[in-house]
């Protein structure tokens, strides 16, 4: 199979992504930012009968409040944060839980405002630390393959790979925010940094191989080589991929509720960060090569 | 077989021993203590488990009264993050703050075993300010007119009310008698019953000896002079007058106490008599308080083996300390004193300037968890606020128990369909991964319980690095396979395919963990010197996970499969090559 051939289908196909991605991160509110980071409301919550946590998180959920957190105190109190509620709202959330349950007599012990839990701060330090590490990664890679011609190439493609990774889960997230509702909180912020991980780790592998062949053959013609590199850790990049997948997709399906964005988060990094290995950072490595960008003006100007 | 016994022997012992770490809740070597009463007796986040949920009230630190913020005012930010800072040093966990309204902070835990030290660490104000000591400090008597006595006389010294024990002498003891003007008799009066009340009080702390009491000295000018000190409580008014009288010193002539007589002589025709207040210990502000301090540890001390807590001053307070220290140095009568919540500690004097920055603090009755404690609240710095506990409650986890112990058991499934997968796949080698998969599992889990700190508390983050580490683990075996697979296609034995294989690998799986370990390094630096607790905990776990798995991909995978290709199995290559 002629990968290296088909390399503008797989920009073609990343661009379709990542240009409705960026719009909808552009156009406001962007990333819907979750109760972790702006804070919101608390209240405690009393009942004069027992119920149990995931009834009155399915309680919630349907009365709009799917980014509530929900605490049990005891049997019979819980305390849950949610968005911020005016009055109005806290006793539309107490009536509505009273028409499913009449019998049960709810009363609010405590109703507050509250801080975010995780500092805005936090979010910025982690891009800088994140930052800082791609950056001692893209040395790493300078040093590990030193061995093939152009060296500074395969640093640059792997960082791509990894930006072009976090541009699309962002992006996917932002529409998702959109469409369903999906808020980021701080399981969000790890999984993006572990996706990145993942896509590091993926790149290297397929650029391994490369390294391989071609110091293996010497001779031959860049795009045949990255072809056969990407054929012979094919098997490799499918079959890591699907174990995680099937371990993300069986937690998402018979696991708890709470933690499903983040799964999702994870998920999509798998599917993403295993594409862009092939897709786009050995495809930036041939397209370097064979001189793409000057083609692409040159044809340009013939046209012309 | 016979030539894997080495690589067995320390896959078996690593076996044992995390078996033993997990299989235990609590491990206690000594004072090497770990695990809980969770899951494996792991330390989990509040994500994973529940814990205290406690809300304080901030207050003001004169009227007690709820504390109001101005508009636009940190104070409660910054006694949040120095409450954060006091729980991460401590090493209660991965704790949620949060501020609630205007005056409140929500404080949830995870799983506090002792919640009564979590309250004392969170709650303390924990100022610490040192003093300038000034031993026997002459102080006019405020008010009191120079020259106050109208007349004086020696008289006998009346036996019943002076206060003063005439101790079975028969001589006739001398006492001063001085008439004061009505006006400085009151301002008298008032000193010596001020000054008494302190004296009992003191006297009351059930201490034996006074360590530093304050005095009145009296001074006779007469025919020739004489001044000595005596205690307010030695004074006496006598009554419906102005006179007070004061008991004589010792005669350094006769080594008696001063007659009648002789105490005449000394006054003569015109004595005059004086008083000065003398305060036996004057506290000056030097303006040196545990804001200066870069940091505070908990030690012994050389020589008596107390416990103590260690200090080290920033610039400003080595200065400060510095100077006061070289000002003082061999002065009997100047100490440092040294207080912690208005608690006295320790008042030494100082022996040879110290110019370094250091200094230790000890306390009478200190207990080695004690100065632990101390030195953590100040290397914390003192609340801005000081704070009540308004509510104490238990609270379940954040992902909530029903959704935590669903995640776990498809968890499971997902672990048993990879297992399923890699040897549908990859047959015997898939099977062995599985096998190494769950051992992996078990050394990662066990080093996360027995690494020292909470950085390795398994929250949602933790459990995000030990997914990637699993599958970078996975990863390996499989990057193992393939090429072992290559290599079988090419008609080599089982064995040297498993060999080459591994070795071909073997740069790839380094690059990509290097890789991950060194962005591991620069996250925790960096979140280090941020202060981000629980960035840094996902690398640390992250870096653990990354270590152990090439360690299980060279050890555990590659012995289990070189013995099974020396085996009879290794001559049924059938084994190996997966389904097309």
């Amino acid at each position: 199979m002629d990968f290296a051939g088909k390399r503008f289908w797989f920009y073609l196909i990343s661009l379709a992504v990542i240009i409705p991605g960026i719009i909808f991160l552009i156009i406001a509110p962007g990333l819907k930012t979750g109760i972790d980071f702006t804070g919101g409301s608390t209240m405690n919550l009393s009942l004069s009968e027992p119920m149990t946590q995931s009834t009155l998180r399915k309680e919630l959920n349907n009365l709009g409040y799917s980014e509530a957190t929900i605490q049990r105190l005891d049997d019979n109190s819980f305390f849950i944060r949610t968005k911020e509620l005016n009055e109005d709202k806290k006793n539309a959330i107490v009536n509505g839980i009273q028409n499913n349950f009449p019998q049960q007599i709810i009363e609010v012990l405590s109703f507050d405002l509250v801080s975010p839990i995780v500092a805005n701060e936090t979010v910025i330090n982690a891009f800088w630390a994140v930052l800082a590490a791609s950056f001692f990664v893209f040395i790493y890679i300078l040093w590990a393959f030193r061995s093939v011609p152009h060296t500074i190439r395969y640093s640059f493609a792997a960082i791509t790979a990894l930006l072009h990774d976090t541009i699309i889960i962002l992006g996917i997230f932002a529409i998702l925010g959109k469409l369903m509702d999906i808020e980021v909180n701080t399981f969000f912020l790890f999984a993006i940094v572990t996706v990145i991980g993942y896509s590091i780790n993926d790149t290297i592998v397929i650029f391994d191989r490369l390294r391989e062949n071609i110091n293996l053959y010497p001779n031959d013609n860049f795009s045949k080589i990255v072809n056969t590199s990407i054929r012979e850790s094919l098997g490799r990049s499918l079959n890591t991929s699907i174990t995680l997948l099937i371990t993300l997709t069986a937690l998402l399906l018979f696991g708890g509720s709470t933690i499903q964005t983040f799964l999702l988060v994870l998920l999509f990094g798998v599917i993403v960060g295993t594409y862009s290995s092939i897709g786009v950072a050995s495809q930036i490595l041939v397209s370097w090569e064979e001189n793409d960008i000057k083609k692409l003006f040159s044809k340009k100007n013939i046209t012309r | 077989m016979r030539r894997h016994y080495k690589q067995l022997i320390i896959i078996g012992i690593i076996i044992i021993l995390s078996g033993l770490t997990l299989g235990f809740q609590k491990i206690k070597i000594g004072n090497f203590e770990r695990g809980g009463n969770t899951i494996l007796g792991l330390s989990l986040g509040l994500e994973l488990q529940g814990g205290s949920h406690l809300v304080y009230q901030a207050i003001n630190a004169d009227s007690k009264e709820p504390f109001i913020p101005t508009e636009g005012s940190l104070e409660m930010d910054s006694l949040k993050k120095s409450i954060e800072r006091r729980i991460a040093s401590a090493g209660l966990g991965e704790p949620i703050i949060q501020i609630i309204g205007d005056n409140r902070l929500l404080i949830q835990m995870p799983g506090v075993a002792d919640p009564d030290r979590a309250k004392s660490i969170i709650g303390e104000t924990a100022q610490l300010v040192f003093k300038h000591r000034k031993l026997d400090v002459a102080r006019q008597i405020e008010g009191l007119s120079d020259n106050s006595a109208i007349n004086i006389y020696a008289s006998e010294e009346l036996n019943n009310d002076t206060g003063v024990t005439t101790s079975g002498t028969d001589q006739k003891l001398g006492a001063i008698y001085a008439e004061l003007s009505s006006e400085d008799a009151e301002i008298f009066s008032n000193l010596i019953s001020r000054m008494s009340d302190e004296f009992y009080a003191e006297y009351s702390g059930q201490k034996t000896f006074l360590e530093n009491p304050s005095t009145i000295e009296v001074s006779i000018e007469g025919n020739s002079s004489l001044k000595y000190r005596v205690f307010a409580i030695q004074i006496t008014r006598k009554e419906n007058t102005n006179e007070f009288l004061f008991p004589l010193p010792p005669n350094p002539a006769n080594e008696s106490n001063y007659d009648v007589e002789s105490a005449n002589n000394i006054i003569g025709e015109n004595g005059k008599i004086f008083f000065t207040e003398i305060v036996g210990a004057l506290d000056e502000d030097i303006g040196l308080t545990g804001d200066d301090l870069a940091t505070s540890y908990a030690g012994t001390h050389a020589n008596s083996g107390q416990p103590i807590v260690n200090l080290i001053f920033k610039e400003r307070g080595t200065q400060i300390f510095g100077e006061l220290t070289q000002q003082i140095a061999g002065s009997p009568t100047d100490q440092i004193a040294i207080f912690l919540d208005e608690t006295e500690l320790i008042s030494p004097v100082v022996e040879s300037p110290i110019v370094s920055g250091t200094s230790i603090i000890q306390g009478r009755d200190f207990t080695l968890e004690q100065v632990k404690d101390i030195s953590l609240l100040l290397e914390s710095g003192r609340l801005p606020l000081p704070i009540e506990l308004l509510k104490e409650r238990n609270v379940d986890a954040i992902l909530g128990a029903d959704s935590l112990e669903k995640s776990l058991i498809a968890g499971i499934i997902g672990l048993c369909l990879v297992i399923l997968f890699m040897f549908l796949y990859y047959r015997v080698p898939g099977l062995i991964a599985g096998i190494a998969l769950i051992i992996y599992t078990s050394i990662v889990l066990s080093i996360l319980k027995l690494f020292p700190g909470n950085l390795t508390t398994l929250n949602l983050s933790g459990v995000a690095a030990l997914i990637l580490s699993i599958g970078m683990a996975v990863d390996a075996n499989i990057l193992i396979f393939e090429r072992m697979k290559e290599e079988l296609s090419q008609g080599r034995t089982v064995l040297s395919s498993i060999n080459i294989g591994f070795n071909r690998a073997w740069p790839a799986i380094r690059d990509g963990n290097v890789s991950t370990l060194i962005t591991c390094a620069v996250l925790f630096w960096f979140s280090q010197q941020l202060g981000e607790t629980v960035l840094q905990g996902f690398a640390v776990t992250l870096a653990i996970g990354v270590v152990i798995s090439m360690f299980s991909a060279i050890l555990v995978s590659c012995t289990f499969l070189r013995i099974l290709a020396n085996s009879s199995f290794g001559k049924k290559s059938i084994l190996y090559i997966p389904t097309k």
